[in-house]
């Protein structure tokens, strides 16, 4: 296992099947890892010598002349076997198969005979069929993928690769970060299970975001997800929900216990988040790696709408967020500052006279009282006030009086508001275009709070 | 003595109902006090033991689904009608064609809320516990919740608050809550025989009456991996 320490921080790599043709993946790969700023040594490998975007590179992985921590292997798959040796033969310990033409073609023989060798030399292996491993903290993107890549702390495993390349490109546009892109491909060694298990302790991840479309070990897998949601949130995606038992149903319990549904307990029983699709459980990684998780189940809502404040009460309400009535003596603290028309209660109404400093003394109270967990501050673009101004004092008083709760924002309205929730999500305090889309991602929160303190931590 | 069962029966793919309680008896499931009997005579004899009101039942290795032919006879109260539901558990064994391997008998349970508890093992997952509350809950809703097993205390709690039936077992509509303790262990129970029984392929308590203190399985189905 402390192997898998080489595959994520390995100080030299060498590229097998490395290319300079800009059509083929063992071009793609070199230029990723150079892009990506990697400042380890890198070698590519190559049948015929030939130098490769300025490099020396080699006919075998053999005559490299220093160590070599990670093998990526790029060559067709009849190959493999053959240069898996080599890489026993040289010492190395891990390796990214990335070629296809394996199990998922009918290949099985050639998968098992590929696994043979790398276990004979006690090599950890990535795949094969698999786009690559990217990981932020050591630079370094090994992937076929988009050479640009937005860091910050989410770890995404994924079992699909299509999946995995769009979601780098999703990293950058809606500046969610992540410390690692992980494609499992055929999982012939390395599975889900192995990866949770790093991450769980890796400091550079927050949060572990996994698509899963069928596990080998289904309660290994309930066990390493056990053991890392004690530590991290894990969410996940599975697909295949209308997939039916092929067992003839002899009994009730066979006709009812449809693989999805046994996913969905196990996921439950090993406390990992399943979300519904890819936007939800992006926006639940986003607040998980953005903000601390709530110290206590009451939730404030600030709001310069009634009807939004009322609608986002609803979600709470749903899904088990609990809109904390305010005491008598809170709800003096806000009236000095709140237009007599407003609400003190909670939600609490600022009203749509609400400016930046009503919004500023808001965030301020909320967050002094220490019997609030979270706070969802909520703003519907109005004709006087300025959003990007109103998001600024958000922004201000949670600076000046940061105190380990959970702070997340909707703001309503154009694009404005687009300009406000960019500065908020700079800033650490995720916002969404949708109220609801902020209180599913703090019910997430909430209930992985509510897992860790019923297994004992 | 449970793997004895299960060997026994593995020919046949599934075990005979008195065969099935001997094995949940065995792992301290609540079943109830069972007589077979193969001719009238023991069966008048049984009833006295036993008790009324009884269910009289078929016990075939033909017959898996007993009350689709006919073969559940209940409330059964006294001498007499003995009598006439053996007969008419022999007649169906000679109507269907099957062995008749005698009739089980048994006291009839006193209400209570039925549920269901059950196991089967999947391919991915291994042996896998199911909880539901029974009747239309289970057959319309689908309302059920499963774990993967083994399973602790913790684990049949969750599974038991996650139905949405959830209010008829705290005691809805004025009735006494259900012991939910008691069928939790009930649920480990079955965890326990999933995993310690590998020929064991799928098992249905179907219906376990929970009560004010304690539960009861009533009727219990276990299908095996054919040898």
């Amino acid at each position: 296992m402390g192997d898998m320490d080489l595959m994520f921080n390995p100080k030299s790599i060498a590229v097998i099947g490395a290319s300079r043709n800009p059509k083929k993946i063992g071009y793609e790969l070199v230029s990723n890892i150079l892009a990506g700023g990697y400042e380890g040594k890198l070698y590519p490998v190559n049948t015929e010598g030939a130098e490769i975007m300025g490099m020396k590179s080699y006919t075998s992985v053999m005559d490299v002349p220093g160590e070599v921590d990670l093998a990526v292997i790029a060559v067709p798959a009849v190959y493999v076997p053959d240069i898996m040796e080599e890489c026993g033969k040289k010492g190395i310990k891990t390796a990214l198969v990335i070629s296809s033409g394996f199990k998922e073609m009918g290949n099985e023989e050639l998968e098992s005979k590929l696994l043979s060798i790398a276990r004979r030399h006690g090599i950890r292996m990535l795949g094969p069929n698999i786009f690559g491993l990217y990981y932020s903290p050591s630079r370094m993107n090994a992937t076929f993928g988009l050479s640009s890549v937005f860091p910050g702390g989410i770890a995404f495993i994924t079992q699909s690769g299509a999946l995995g390349i769009a979601m780098m490109g999703w990293t950058n546009l809606y500046r969610i970060g992540v410390s690692a892109v992980v494609s499992m491909g055929n999982k012939a060694d390395i599975e889900e299970s192995d990866m949770l298990d790093y991450f769980k302790d890796d400091p550079h991840t927050k949060a572990i975001l996994m698509y899963i479309e069928g596990a080998k070990d289904g309660r290994r897998l309930i066990d390493s997800i056990k053991r890392t949601t004690i530590t991290k949130p894990v969410v996940a995606l599975k697909s295949g929900r209308t997939e039916k038992g092929a067992s003839a149903a002899a009994s009730h319990t066979g006709s009812l216990a449809g693989s999805d549904r046994i996913y969905d307990a196990a996921f439950r029983q090993g406390g990992a988040l399943r979300a519904s699709d890819f936007a939800q459980a992006f926006d639940w990684v986003k607040l998980m790696t953005a903000q601390p998780p709530p110290p206590s189940e009451n939730c404030l809502i600030l709001t310069n709408g009634g009807g939004v404040g009322v609608m986002t009460t609803d979600a709470c309400e749903e899904s088990g967020v609990n809109v904390w009535p305010l005491p008598d003596g809170l709800q003096a603290e806000f009236k000095k500052f709140i237009p007599i028309f407003g609400n003190f209660k909670n939600p609490v109404d600022l009203t749509g006279q609400a400016y930046e400093e009503s919004y500023y003394r808001s965030v301020e109270l909320s967050l002094k009282d220490p019997r609030i967990g979270s706070v969802i501050v909520l703003y519907c673009q109005t004709a006087i006030t300025d959003p990007v101004s109103i998001a600024k004092s958000v922004i201000d008083a949670c600076e000046a009086g940061h105190c380990g709760k959970t702070i997340l924002s909707s703001f309503i309205g154009g694009s404005q508001c687009d300009d406000a929730m960019k500065k908020l999500d700079e800033h650490g305090i995720p916002s969404y275009p949708i109220p609801e889309r902020a209180v599913s991602s703090l019910a997430a929160y909430y209930r992985w709070q509510r897992f860790k303190q019923r297994h004992g931590r | 003595m449970a793997q004895e069962i299960v060997e026994g029966g593995r020919q046949r793919g599934w075990l005979l109902e008195p065969e099935a309680k001997e094995l949940c008896k065995a792992y301290g499931l609540p079943v109830g006090d069972w007589r077979v009997a193969r001719y009238e005579a023991e069966a008048l004899g049984y009833s006295a033991d036993l008790g009324f009101p009884l269910a009289m039942k078929i016990v075939s290795s033909d017959i898996i689904h007993k009350s689709d032919v006919g073969g559940v006879l209940l409330g059964i109260d006294c001498p007499e009608k003995v009598m006439d539901a053996f007969a008419s558990l022999k007649a169906v064994a000679d109507r269907t064609g099957s062995r008749f391997e005698g009739v089980i008998m048994e006291r009839m349970a006193k209400p209570g809320i039925e549920t269901i508890i059950g196991a089967k093992r999947d391919p991915q997952f291994g042996p896998v516990v199911m909880f539901g509350v029974g009747g239309i809950f289970v057959e319309i809703f689908e309302d059920v919740s499963f774990r993967v097993a083994p399973i602790d205390g913790g684990d049949a709690m969750e599974m038991i608050s996650e139905l949405k039936a959830l209010p008829l077992l705290r005691g809805a509509r004025g009735r006494k809550p259900v012991d939910l303790e008691s069928l939790a262990d009930a649920l480990i129970r079955v965890s326990r025989l999933m995993i310690e029984n590998g020929g064991v392929s799928e098992v249905d308590l179907n219906p376990t009456l929970g009560y004010e203190d304690g539960c009861k399985v009533v009727d219990a189905r276990i299908i095996l991996e054919r040898a």
